[in-house]
């Protein structure tokens, strides 16, 4: 129940199983625990899941303690509703594995498509997703 | 068994209760034989059993000491506590305060009947108050109880500060190596706390302890001050909530078990759970309540104003009074507005400078001088000429809503404001009709500057807004203005397509009309020679032209002596216009917005039949 009627608040999502996404693109899923007034979060049992492809797996990390401004976005988990069948979890070591094929097989592309710019006197400046830095 | 020593020490009381079966049989003066002495023990660790007594303890790898002694042990270490450390400054307080009242010891040998005890504080400063505010930065979350909502700081006194300067403010995670008993003590320690009558178990179902939980929260709107249910603080125990039943607690023991495989359990009820005070939320809510704060909110937030305002009249309207379903508003405190302005000293000349860092100096006024050439001068003309009208309309604008807005000033004035204000409105009102006359002396409302405000998109939605509040001949006057240029501003309309915003308003001038002026705006719309024919080809004529007509409809039956039929006039027009719509096209008549009741069949039967016998039919219809 919201004690602020009329805006959204935290309050009532403390103790109930939450995604959040970071704006370093990791998804962690947890218990939030507590909020203060900068929508920092106290995440319980944490995993973070890394998803390949339609591969998933889960790395567990314990408590987070998340800074409000990373969040991109964060929502609450139905635990009634049946979770994804297309999904298919595989252990960490595998998920990791395939992860850095993927961003390996990223880069190389990304290395090719430069090389073919750099032959045309092009250069197109490489997007950051940390953007302050 | 609980030993007549002191309780002073608030926090050491929920290390008093276990459940009856865990006492080992007689009373025990002393050390129980698992516990070290206390002058075992450091200083630190006789610190941390004064703040949070069994969390040390625990890593202190006495098993022992949890499994025999969770109400003992402290109570013992009390005792020796209390004769290490005579001049601390617990005992001053002890000095000072008094202590608080003692259960009977009685009840010891009856049932474990723990459920009176009033529940510690979190945190480990005694029950006086919370430490002065200056001790405290201003971001940290509340470690003391509130006795009052939100202002805890104004109304203890200073305090002394009985922590350490480690604090723990959230218990260590749930030990691992804990035996069935133990967690038992663990499960039933905080329940008993709660002010239940005597006679309730000491473990609450599942029911009971939502409850409770909701009626901690429901305190909080009310305003008022904490629930009974939580005297001095948070319902705080060691593990931070109810625990679940003992099977569930068994299974999250472990750490390698799948954290949420067993849904919504360790959510709630977890081990984990109510980190976060009742306190503690009020807390956050506060602050962000603060940040809503404003000085004038239809000012800063007057959208969110307006839009209540309209759902709770939609409301009314929508629903009887009986169902008293109002959606919950946030009313934010209104702070006082501070005047600002600076009032010019008597006997000065003109305008004051007053100087300041961002502004050093008040620059002379720039005239803003227009000079034309010839050779562009046409083209500023009609330049210019849009631009005044849009000038025009924005003048326009900040008077109706000033119009606008005073109803609602109005309510909110004091007394002796009101008088001016009503003043101000009649002047406003009085000027927004000005700007519709073309000169200055001509009362009338002027065609041209009508269908030159009407010529923006602006200006139309303006008019629309402005209809409602313009005295009903000049309102009247505004619409045969409307009807009578309606081709040429048809024309105009085909990029916006606005013209429709204007039907609302429209129907209800005209429904205003009398008989007469009722006739005069039919032949205005029919006009010329074709120009019912441009009318009808454009949505907004057709339900101008339907409106007119069934509010004349409306006219004849309604009212017995009606003037309508007196002279030839609307029957003659009124043949003409079916005479008009009948020879239309039906594919080339466009779409009213909406058609009048009063006018459905007859004119439906208009549009299928084509006859020329038809049409004399139709037409007494009509009549």
């Amino acid at each position: 129940m919201n004690y602020v009627p009329g805006t959204a608040s935290l309050i009532d999502d403390i103790d109930k199983k939450h995604l959040v996404l970071l704006r370093d693109g990791r998804t962690l899923i947890g218990y939030l625990r507590s909020i203060d007034q900068f929508a920092n979060l106290v995440f319980h049992q944490t995993v973070e899941r890394i998803h390949v492809g339609k591969k998933f797996g889960d790395i567990p990390r314990g408590i987070f303690i998340v800074r409000g401004e990373n969040v991109v976005l964060l929502g609450e988990i139905d635990m009634d509703k049946p979770s994804d069948t297309v999904l298919q979890q595989v252990s960490i070591e595998e998920i990791l594995e395939e992860q850095r094929l993927q961003q390996q097989s990223k880069q190389e592309t990304e290395k090719v498509k430069m090389l073919a710019l750099k032959d045309r006197g092009l250069s197109i400046p490489k997007a950051d997703n940390l953007d302050e830095y | 068994m609980v030993l007549p020593q002191p309780s002073s020490i608030p926090h050491l009381n929920q290390l008093h209760q276990h459940p009856h079966h865990q006492l080992p049989p007689g009373p025990s003066s002393g050390l129980p034989p698992g516990l070290p002495p206390s002058s075992m023990l450091s200083y630190q660790q006789q610190q941390h059993l004064l703040r949070r007594g069994t969390a040390p303890m625990a890593q202190m790898n006495s098993h022992s000491i949890w499994e025999n002694s969770m109400g003992f042990g402290p109570v013992s270490i009390t005792l020796g506590m209390v004769t290490h450390m005579e001049d601390s400054p617990l005992m001053s307080i002890i000095n000072e305060v008094g202590l608080p009242a003692r259960p009977p010891q009685g009840r010891s040998d009856e049932g474990r009947d723990l459920s009176e005890r009033v529940p510690p504080p979190r945190s480990s400063s005694p029950v006086i108050g919370s430490p002065p505010v200056r001790a405290v930065p201003i971001g940290t979350p509340p470690t003391q109880p509130m006795s009052h909502a939100l202002n805890h700081q104004i109304h203890h006194p200073t305090a002394v500060h009985v922590r350490a300067p480690i604090q723990h403010r959230y218990p260590p995670p749930f030990p691992e190596r804990l035996s069935p008993n133990t967690l038992l003590n663990i499960a039933n320690s905080p329940l008993c706390r709660g002010p239940f009558p005597p006679g309730v178990g000491p473990v609450l179902s599942q029911i009971q302890r939502a409850q409770l939980l909701n009626s901690q929260m429901a305190g909080f709107p009310r305003g008022g001050p904490a629930p009974p249910l939580l005297p001095g603080g948070g319902f705080r125990p060691f593990f931070g909530g109810p625990p679940p039943p003992l099977a569930h607690r068994m299974a999250h023991a472990e750490p390698g078990s799948g954290p949420w495989q067993d849904g919504r359990g360790p959510a709630q009820q977890g081990p984990h759970s109510n980190l976060m005070s009742q306190k503690e939320k009020e807390w956050v809510t506060k602050i962000q309540m603060m940040q809503l704060q404003s000085t004038d909110p239809y000012l800063d937030d007057y959208y969110y104003q307006n839009y209540y305002e309209k759902m709770e009249k939609r409301q009314e309207r929508e629903r009887d009074s009986s169902k008293k379903e109002h959606t919950t508003k946030l009313i934010t405190p209104q702070v006082a507005k501070v005047e600002h302005t600076y009032r010019p000293v008597a006997g000065s000349l003109g305008k004051l400078t007053v100087s300041s860092v961002n502004n050093p100096r008040k620059m002379i006024d720039a005239v803003v001088t227009s000079r034309t050439d010839d050779e562009e001068k046409r083209e500023k003309q009609v330049w210019n000429k849009r631009r005044q009208i849009l000038y025009t309309v924005e003048k326009m604008y900040s008077l109706l809503l000033e119009v606008q807005d005073f109803e609602k000033r109005f309510v909110q004035a004091p007394e002796e404001d009101r008088e001016a204000l009503l003043e101000q409105h009649k002047s406003r009102t009085l000027q927004l009709c000005n700007t519709l006359r073309e000169k200055e002396w001509d009362d009338r409302v002027s065609d041209e500057q009508c269908v030159m405000i009407m010529s923006v998109r602006k200006g139309k939605r303006l008019i629309s807004r402005l209809l409602p509040f313009l005295p009903s001949p000049q309102a009247a006057a505004v619409v045969m203005a409307i009807s009578r240029n309606l081709p040429a501003l048809a024309k105009k309309d085909k990029q916006d397509q606005v013209l429709c915003w204007l039907v609302e308003p429209v129907a209800a001038v005209i429904q205003s009309l009398c008989s007469s002026a009722l006739t005069d705006l039919l032949q205005e719309l029919q006009g010329s020679e074709g120009q019912l024919a441009s009318v009808l080809h454009n949505k907004f004529g057709v339900t101008l032209l339907y409106l007119i007509l069934s509010e004349g409809e409306r006219m004849q039956s309604s009212d017995a002596n009606c003037q309508l039929m007196d002279d030839n006039r609307w029957t003659e027009l009124v043949f003409s216009v079916t005479r008009e719509l009948l020879s239309v096209p039906p594919s080339s008549l466009s779409p009213p917005l909406f058609t009048p009741p009063n006018l459905l069949s007859p004119l439906l039967a208009l549009r299928g039949p084509t006859e020329a016998g038809a049409a004399p039919g139709q037409a007494t219809l009509l009549l």
